[in-house]
């Protein structure tokens, strides 16, 4: 043949353009109905974002875990390196009874909001992280991940949320998502948090929204002795 | 704030575990600290502390705890409870604990007011689970061998952690070892509630434990009691099984085994069990040397042998080689053996007397070695002088009888007739004399026509005798021009025609040669058998040869009268002569060539 491989590769992608069903369109996948597939249930959802947040928590203790190695800390290292970190701004409870006591819609807006807050400070990490020839790459790695992991957490979070508001089980009172974007990670001083304080910060914080999402699971799916 | 830096890897050997107390109970030699503090359930907590070498602080209430959460409270409060049961214990309930946040605690000396001691943590970095419980294992299966079992272990959580909610999600560790062995056989972290140990020796006892920390953290709990597991071993049945497998592998190994020396040293087997048969050898020869050698080397080693000597062949009487004469291929068509005698060759004299030219021609069966060589003949002649002619006859002729006044070279090639004599016997005979045939081999075999000699020898009677039947009845014997010639003169004259007589009874078709033509139509009989039946007219005594003076215009020949004839040997020409004539000329077989052949 004469044709070129270009000429015919712009031959085939003319006709998928002219035929109405070459075209490539975006189509829910259960067009056909609920027995065409199968849709996710509360309960899955929250299983899913349950598991992703406990990555998100274990990752974030490797690192936290790999930053002390190149510490000298002190038997009691923990006082010392006490920071605040910049989400301690976000009222969270502290305890089992007191997320029981909080109210549904309140719980997943602290979640939401922990979430939020570290979206910028976790691509900083990683950014810090990368350019610091102290870490390898596998470190720095584990942070871009995290700070991914980060990200799709809330977005499944936000899911779980609209679907709950779909349900009904939530009020519309969930806001403040917007306030908790303006927040910024500052120590004490004003000064830019080192990354051991934000991986510290963040091993907290996501070990908070993990137990949140547990008992918010507890208490909006009705499971056996929750 | 800290920075990282690269000199703090070097150290990275040295971890400290967050904020991990040691046991209560702590270094004596120290002042007063804390020993520890632990949650079991992630929602209170409890602090230990020790008096340390200050026995004066021992009593209750000398040293107090103080605490601070990081909050926005900054405010030191004292222990909410110290444990009454408990010595040095300050437990914090659930309405004082709080997760996430940093704890400060101080021991102080309320009375000297002074702080002996600081710590600080979270509480999820403290927390111990407490030992899972309801450990029980369950044989899964007993290997064939019966020698190992494999066991499931099951276990139930804490019940303090709660772990439905997913407050606490918990991670366990099985460990299991031999009974009051040292080292513990670790398994990997399980989620689950469950763990299956393979490999476990039959008659051995076990102890196996569990013990549980919270994922994504690093404190264990205490272990859980240990459990025994312990299986006897049942004498299996199919002991006898392996038995028979080995002794069938054996079987076949050792036959395989076999098979392969066999093959292996086959070529020694076929040596031992076939010998070989010994290839012809020749004693003294190397066979390569003949493949290989060179053309001397081999000349020298045959040569060195016996039975190849290079004439051997030559002396077997039996081997007949048929000669081909490679010197006149010129003249071997055109001239007949004859012209080869009388020297009309035109080679040179060398021709004429090589008749016997080649030794080992090969003519051993025709050949007969006694049959005068033309050379020995032509040098017994008395006078000659070997002139190197081309035509020995004719000077010979020329120098010992001059009388007969031969015509030299022109009528002597025409004229055959001229003969030499024949054997060395007749040295005294006349110069010439008559061809009676040729052997195969070249020799002349000649008949003494005029006999110059007379033979007093009976020897010499005898072969006179045979030499002129052989002349009488070779009368005729050759060639076909004579032949022609003779039978177109047919009445021979008593003239100078005397020499020769024709049979009149026979009517020579002109091929005197064949000896079927020469039987006469009146008398079947041959000529040669019969030599002195026929009656012969009475002629005046006939030579048997003569010398052919010339030849007439009508193409016969005229001969000299034989003036030499008599006298010397009045008996034999007389007895002979007679009889000659009536010989029919004819044909000589070989037999009777023998016969006259000296």
């Amino acid at each position: 043949f004469g044709l070129s491989l270009p000429a015919v590769a712009v031959l085939l992608v003319a006709l998928l353009c002219l035929d109405p069903h070459g075209r490539v369109g975006s189509a829910p996948i259960c067009a056909h109905g609920p027995s065409g597939c199968h849709i996710p249930s509360l309960a899955d959802l929250f299983d899913r974002v349950i598991q992703h947040s406990a990555r998100m928590h274990s990752l974030s203790n490797d690192l936290h875990s790999e930053f002390e190695q190149y510490f000298l800390p002190s038997k009691n290292h923990i006082g010392k390196i006490y920071r605040k970190c910049h989400t301690s701004n976000i009222l969270t409870p502290n305890g089992k009874d007191n997320a029981q006591k909080l109210a549904r819609e309140e719980l997943t807006e602290v979640i939401l909001k922990l979430l939020m807050a570290w979206r910028d400070p976790l691509f900083q990490l990683h950014q810090s992280m990368a350019h610091q020839q102290d870490f390898n790459s596998f470190s720095s790695n584990k942070a871009l991940e995290m700070g991914d992991m980060a990200h799709e957490l809330r977005k499944g979070v936000e899911k779980v949320a609209e679907k709950m508001r779909v349900l009904g089980m939530l009020g519309n009172s969930v806001t403040g998502l917007s306030a908790a974007e303006a927040m910024l990670p500052l120590s004490d001083s004003g000064e830019a948090m080192s990354d051991y304080e934000l991986l510290y910060c963040f091993r907290r914080d996501s070990n908070k929204v993990q137990n949140y999402l547990k008992i918010l699971k507890c208490r909006i799916v009705p499971e056996h002795d929750c | 704030q800290y920075i990282v830096h690269s000199w703090f890897l070097s150290f990275s050997e040295v971890v400290l575990e967050p904020f991990q107390f040691s046991l209560p109970g702590s270094d004596p030699s120290r002042g007063p600290h804390f020993t520890g503090c632990r949650s079991r359930e992630q929602e209170t907590f409890r602090c230990w502390w020790s008096a340390g070498i200050f026995q004066n602080l021992t009593e209750p209430g000398a040293l107090r705890v103080f605490y601070q959460t990081k909050n926005f409270l900054s405010e030191w409060q004292e222990c909410p409870d110290y444990t009454r049961t408990v010595k040095n214990e300050c437990y914090f309930n659930k309405t004082f604990t709080q997760i996430w946040t940093s704890y400060c605690i101080q021991l102080r000396s309320v009375r000297e007011n002074i702080t002996y001691d600081e710590a600080c943590f979270t509480v999820e970095n403290i927390v111990h689970p407490d030992p899972p419980i309801g450990l029980n294992w369950t044989l899964l299966n007993v290997s064939r061998s019966g020698l190992h079992f494999d066991v499931l272990v099951r276990w139930a959580p804490p019940p303090s952690a709660d772990v439905q909610m997913g407050w606490m999600s918990l991670v366990y560790q099985v460990q299991y070892r031999v009974r009051n062995n040292s080292h513990w056989e670790m398994l990997d972290l399980e989620s689950g509630t469950q763990q299956s140990i393979y490999g476990l020796h039959t008659d051995k006892e076990y102890e196996v434990r569990v013990r549980c920390k919270m994922s994504a953290f690093d404190n264990f709990g205490e272990f859980s009691d240990s459990i025994i597991v312990h299986v006897a071993q049942i004498p299996s049945k199919e002991s006898t099984f392996p038995t028979t497998l080995v002794l069938i592998f054996g079987v076949i190994g050792v036959v395989i085994l076999l098979v392969l020396l066999i093959f292996s040293q086959q070529q020694r087997l076929m040596v031992i069990f076939l010998p070989p048969i010994p290839a012809p050898k020749i004693k003294g020869i190397d066979p390569e040397l003949l493949k290989n050698g060179k053309l001397d080397q081999l000349n020298s080693l045959l040569s060195s042998q016996d039975m190849y000597k290079p004439d051997f062949y030559h002396e077997d009487p039996w081997v007949e080689f048929i000669q081909l004469d490679l010197d006149d291929p010129a003249e071997k068509n055109e001239s007949s053996d004859t012209q080869h005698l009388l020297g009309v060759s035109r080679s040179g004299s060398s021709h004429v007397l090589n008749f016997k030219s080649d030794d080992d021609s090969g003519r051993a069966s025709c050949y007969d070695p006694e049959i005068p060589n033309p050379e020995d003949l032509a040098s017994l002649l008395p006078g000659h002088s070997g002139r190197g002619d081309n035509h020995p006859l004719v000077s010979r002729s020329s120098s010992s009888i001059p009388d007969l006044g031969v015509q030299q070279t022109s009528e002597v090639e025409e004229t055959p007739i001229q003969t030499q004599p024949a054997v060395p016997s007749w040295v005294n005979m006349d110069f010439y004399a008559q061809v009676s045939d040729f052997t195969p081999a070249g020799g002349v075999v000649l008949s003494p026509g005029q006999l110059n000699s007379c033979p007093e020898k009976k020897k010499e009677e005898e072969n006179e005798k045979k030499i002129q039947f052989q002349l009488v009845s070779d009368g005729a014997y050759t060639s076909e021009n004579t032949a022609r010639q003779l039978s177109a003169s047919v009445p021979p004259s008593p003239g100078p025609e005397q020499g020769y007589q024709t049979f009149p009874t026979q009517a020579v078709e002109g091929n005197l040669w064949n000896g079927e033509y020469l039987v006469s139509t009146s008398d079947s009989q041959t000529p040669y058998l019969l030599p002195e039946a026929p009656p012969a007219p009475i002629l005046p005594p006939v030579s048997d040869y003569t010398v052919v003076q010339e030849v007439d215009a009508q193409h016969s020949l005229l001969l000299n009268p034989p003036s030499s004839q008599p006298a010397i040997c009045p008996h034999s020409p007389n007895k002979h002569l007679p009889a000659m004539p009536t010989m029919p000329m004819g044909y000589l077989t070989p037999d009777l060539l023998g016969n006259l052949t000296p």
